[in-house]
């Protein structure tokens, strides 16, 4: 048995009423470097559990991280005041029935055993392979837990493991960016990344502007995978759909985009970062969303579907409690991967355009038309004549992620799994599955620096 | 809790530390919010922990037990100096010094919002939520909160200070559909509202159901709204998307830790070189901002960083020109200026870094009226919806949730879906006027990411209305 089953079934018992807990458990270490060296190593160890007690409809939900008995004791106590405090929900749908989730994939021992001297060495591997240039980024890895008992039956427990190095080679003038994530050590090479991200930043130098305007474009996966989590936000839950808030609200079963174009959210997917279910004990599915570029589906939790008309029904992607204004949202979203070979080939297909390996800081600008902004940084390219060519400016794109997708020359047969985590709250690893793909339409909307630091 | 900060700082220095501090946190929050006339969330959490921050050789380590008590306290120091020495650092890291204080610090408050009952929560959201109506909305929501956070520091150079931080705020927002356009307004600020420390008095004083009626009415007009128009104009900004621009580029390029590099990987770094103390024009004259931790209500306000550095107001920008950084001991040492004060952590189980405390536009003259009465055309932009700045915070685009057309001196038709755009220093360098003291607001926003891993920080803004000259605004797709 886990120490977060431990933990969620005292919490439970603790209470005895109708309700659910749900208990996080995380040890994970971060070796965070900039200028070549580690400056913010941190070590978390944490564990916590979320109760919520129903009566007579009316929901109240506390969280602590004091698990002794006093500490789960209270615990009880103040869910059950929070949950006499409301008023009776009747859309309320009720605490999940017990189900056995698929046996998935996800964690790995060698990877739950790294300490801090290990997560220490490994940065020192991407730093030192990087070579002259100065690097920022890190390494860190995660041993994490999560289980979900309920009064209904539930008792489910996942151990999950995640592994990632980053880096950015940057100086005065230069920067390259890459990343690798997985939930086995042994297919992260931090070696590697910081070589990446090196050789990325020494094709950057004496980068030129262009001009504004509506230009053929590559996205790396990184960039691609950045766009589409944003996009996702608003447009792949059911609470957009039903808020009205979505590119897809009224949508589905519409060609939307490219039949290049599929896109599912795939939390079983061992390239991934696999998950059992999610944080109400209801088992994950794999959801098509886009289906040959026509929208097939969203995302659902037990609330969202209970507010639909119809037969729908969860999908196992309830967010933490604490973030259930969200809504459901996708996890693991993943896009199937076409037929170019290699990111040049995508160039080729471009033949005049623009080559964008990441993106920085995006804004939603307006969620019902899928309008995006945001930066690109730390490797942008001309494309001239199918080759990538000289270095570009950091650039700044206001991008409809619908029209961008409305016409994709190639997309690579190889996907990469894009981390999208940034490590707020608990540990909970997250990542997307992307290929790189090619536009014919990415609008530049402004220019901005040079690259480098 | 100061004991157990005693015992990790000695076992750090038993473990070969040459400095180390110790911080217990116990934090409350409560969170309430309503939908469409439902309960969405009623959650009352707590957390507490010990995290411990050593330099041994030149190294930083940081470490944290959620378990107050001297088997915690130990272990989390001595995993701290293990992380540090396996970092093998190759600086020396001098810190500026910072006079040991013993002291005790606490938020002033009328109403203890954590007396307030959830029922009472529960009913003040609902009151908000109903008074939201239209017959486009599809959203009607209100949400308050409340933290309050107990924090002792020691430091192995003396520091030993106790704090009770407690804040509360909300906030309404709705949303409105027809025909395939989605509008949406917020009250007094988008992004759950608006938060400061205090009581619930600062809560009641928003007056969220009073507002209701004004926003709602906003949000189902904003559906037959004109698309604001793309043009290069005068651009008058209201106090809370000032706050904004304020918070984006003006605070997060003058912390020092970016200006250095450190938060590269992450947040982004800085136009800013450590050699423009004191020499860059950042914008007009008309341009003053101050860091403030002091400030009543803000929430930024302490008696001491998480260094243990008393809080001090200090210039950051005046008449235009670069005064100050965002200093933590560390980034002061290296720059030889400044003594830290900036050092804040998310909680227990994070380290402190370089982040904003309340940073304000200074106010200057008039009202909006008379911001307005000198424009001959131009647009007029309320309330944040949507921003985006680069690493270097440099280049941004911002979007507002609603906007009207300036005409002689007036305002004229409603705008939707405006945005504008420009280059940091030439954006502030256009500022030709900012409103007086009656029209200066003071902002809390609890949202602001930095560090990794990730860690939410709460900072205050006060500013006033103001204007801009010859800015892009309506940047399209």
């Amino acid at each position: 048995m886990s120490r977060a089953l431990d933990v969620a079934q005292a919490a439970l018992a603790a209470s005895g009423e109708e309700g659910e807990a749900v208990a996080l458990a995380e040890r994970s270490g971060l070796a965070r470097f900039a200028e070549s060296e580690v400056h913010q190593p941190t070590l978390i160890d944490n564990v916590s559990v979320t109760l919520r007690v129903v009566r007579d409809g009316r929901a109240g939900v506390a969280t602590t991280n004091r698990i002794d008995a006093e500490g789960l004791a209270e615990l009880a106590r103040r869910a059950a005041a929070a949950a006499d405090s409301a008023p009776a929900d009747p859309d309320f749908p009720g605490l999940a029935p017990a189900a056995a989730p698929r046996a998935t994939e996800g964690f790995d021992e060698a990877t739950a055993a790294l300490g801090p001297d290990d997560q220490a060495r490994l940065a020192s591997a991407a730093i030192d392979a990087a070579g002259d240039i100065p690097v920022y980024g890190f390494f860190t890895s995660g041993d994490s837990e999560l289980a979900v008992v309920s009064s209904t039956g539930i008792s489910v427990d996942q151990r999950m493991t995640d592994a990632m190095a980053l880096v950015i080679a940057a100086d005065d003038g230069r920067s390259g960016y890459a990343e690798q994530t997985s939930w086995r050590l042994a297919d992260v090479d931090p070696a590697a990344v910081g070589r990446e991200a090196a050789e990325k930043a020494a094709r950057t130098e004496a980068a030129v502007t262009i001009e504004p305007g509506h230009y053929r474009a590559v996205l790396e996966p990184y960039a691609f995978a950045e766009l589409l989590e944003s996009f996702a936000f608003d447009s792949f839950g059911a609470l957009g759909v039903l808020e009205e808030r979505g590119f897809l609200a009224g949508r589905l079963g519409e060609r939307v985009f490219d039949e290049k174009i599929s896109i599912a959210d795939d939390a079983l997917d061992a390239q991934g970062l696999p998950k059992a279910f999610d944080f109400e004990g209801t088992p994950k599915q794999r959801v098509p969303l886009i289906a040959g570029g026509e929208a097939c589906g969203v995302v659902w939790d037990r609330a969202t579907a209970a507010r639909a008309d119809g037969d729908s029904e969860s999908t196992g992607h309830a967010p933490p409690p604490e973030e259930r204004d969200f809504g459901p949202l996708p996890t693991a979203l993943s896009v199937a991967g076409g037929e170019a070979a290699s990111v040049e080939e995508l160039a080729e297909l471009v033949g005049d355009g623009i080559y964008i390996t990441r993106l920085h800081y995006l804004g939603v600008v307006h969620p019902r038309e899928g309008v995006i902004t945001g930066m690109t940084r730390d490797g942008t390219f001309r494309i001239r004549d199918g080759k990538i060519a000289e270095p570009l400016v950091n650039l700044r794109f206001t991008v409809a992620v619908p029209e961008m997708l409305q016409e994709v020359p190639g997309l690579t047969r190889a996907v990469s799994l894009v981390n999208a985590n940034d490590f707020y709250g608990a540990r909970y690893p997250r990542g997307t599955l992307v290929p790189a793909i090619a536009t014919t339409r990415f609008n530049i909307s402004g220019a901005g620096s040079a690259p480098g630091i | 809790m100061r004991d157990l900060c005693h015992a990790a700082v000695d076992a750090a220095l038993g473990a070969g530390a040459q400095y180390a501090d110790a911080r217990a946190v116990v934090r409350r929050n409560q969170a309430v919010a309503t939908k469409n006339g439902r309960v969405e969330a009623l959650t009352d959490s707590e957390s507490e922990g010990i995290g411990v921050r050593v330099l041994v050789g030149g190294s930083w380590g940081f470490a944290c037990d959620r378990r107050l008590s001297a088997d915690g306290a130990r272990d989390a120091a001595l995993r701290a100096c293990t992380f540090a020495r396996a970092a093998g650092g190759r600086n020396n890291r001098p810190l500026a010094p910072v006079e040991p204080r013993t002291a005790t610090y606490r938020t002033p408050v009328e109403r203890d919002p954590f007396e307030v009952s959830l029922a009472e929560k529960v009913e003040h959201c609902l009151r908000a939520d109903e008074a939201l109506q239209g017959p486009h909305l599809v959203v009607r929501q209100a949400m308050v909160r409340a933290q309050r956070e107990h924090k002792v520091l020691v430091s192995s150079e003396g520091t030993d200070v106790e704090q009770e931080l407690t804040e509360c705020g909300g906030g309404i927002d709705c949303a409105a559909v027809d025909d395939g356009v989605y509008q949406m307004r917020s009250y007094p600020s988008a992004h759950v509202g608006s938060s400061a420390q205090g009581g619930w008095e600062y809560v009641e004083g928003l007056g969220l159901a009073a507002e209701a009626p004004r926003v709602a009415e906003q949000a189902e007009a904003l559906l037959r709204a004109d698309v604001c128009p793309s043009v290069v104009t005068t651009l008058v900004l209201d106090a809370d998307q000032m706050a904004l621009q304020v918070h984006e580029s003006v605070g997060h390029p003058t912390e020092l830790d970016r200006v250095y590099g450190t938060e590269a990987s992450y947040a982004g770094t800085s136009f800013l070189k450590a050699g423009d103390l004191g020499s860059l024009r950042y914008g007009s004259e008309r341009m003053n901002i101050t860091a403030d931790p002091t400030t009543a209500g803000g929430l930024g306000t302490f008696g001491f960083d998480d260094e243990g550095v008393p809080a001090e107001r200090q210039p950051v920008v005046e008449e235009g020109v670069l005064t100050g950084f965002l200093t933590s001991r560390e980034t002061a040492a290296r720059i030889g200026a400044g003594a830290g004060g900036s050092m804040r952590a998310e909680s227990w189980n994070r380290m402190p870094l370089v982040r904003m405390t309340n940073l304000h536009l200074e106010p200057g003259e008039g009202t909006l009226e008379d911001l307005l009465a000198e424009v001959g055309d131009g647009v007029y932009m309320e309330t944040n919806k949507s921003w985006s700045i680069d690493d270097k915070r440099l280049n941004f685009q911002f979007g507002t949730q609603i906007a009207w057309e300036i005409k002689d001196g007036k305002l004229g038709r409603m705008l939707r879906d405006a945005t504008y755009t420009g280059i940091t220093p030439e954006f502030w360098g256009k500022l030709d006027a900012v409103a007086g003291p009656g029209a200066w607001r003071l902002y809390g926003l609890t949202n602001c990411g930095k560090g990794q891993p990730g860690q939410s920080a709460h900072v205050s803004h006060g500013a006033a209305p103001a204007r801009f000259r010859d800015v892009q605004v309506g940047v399209t797709a």
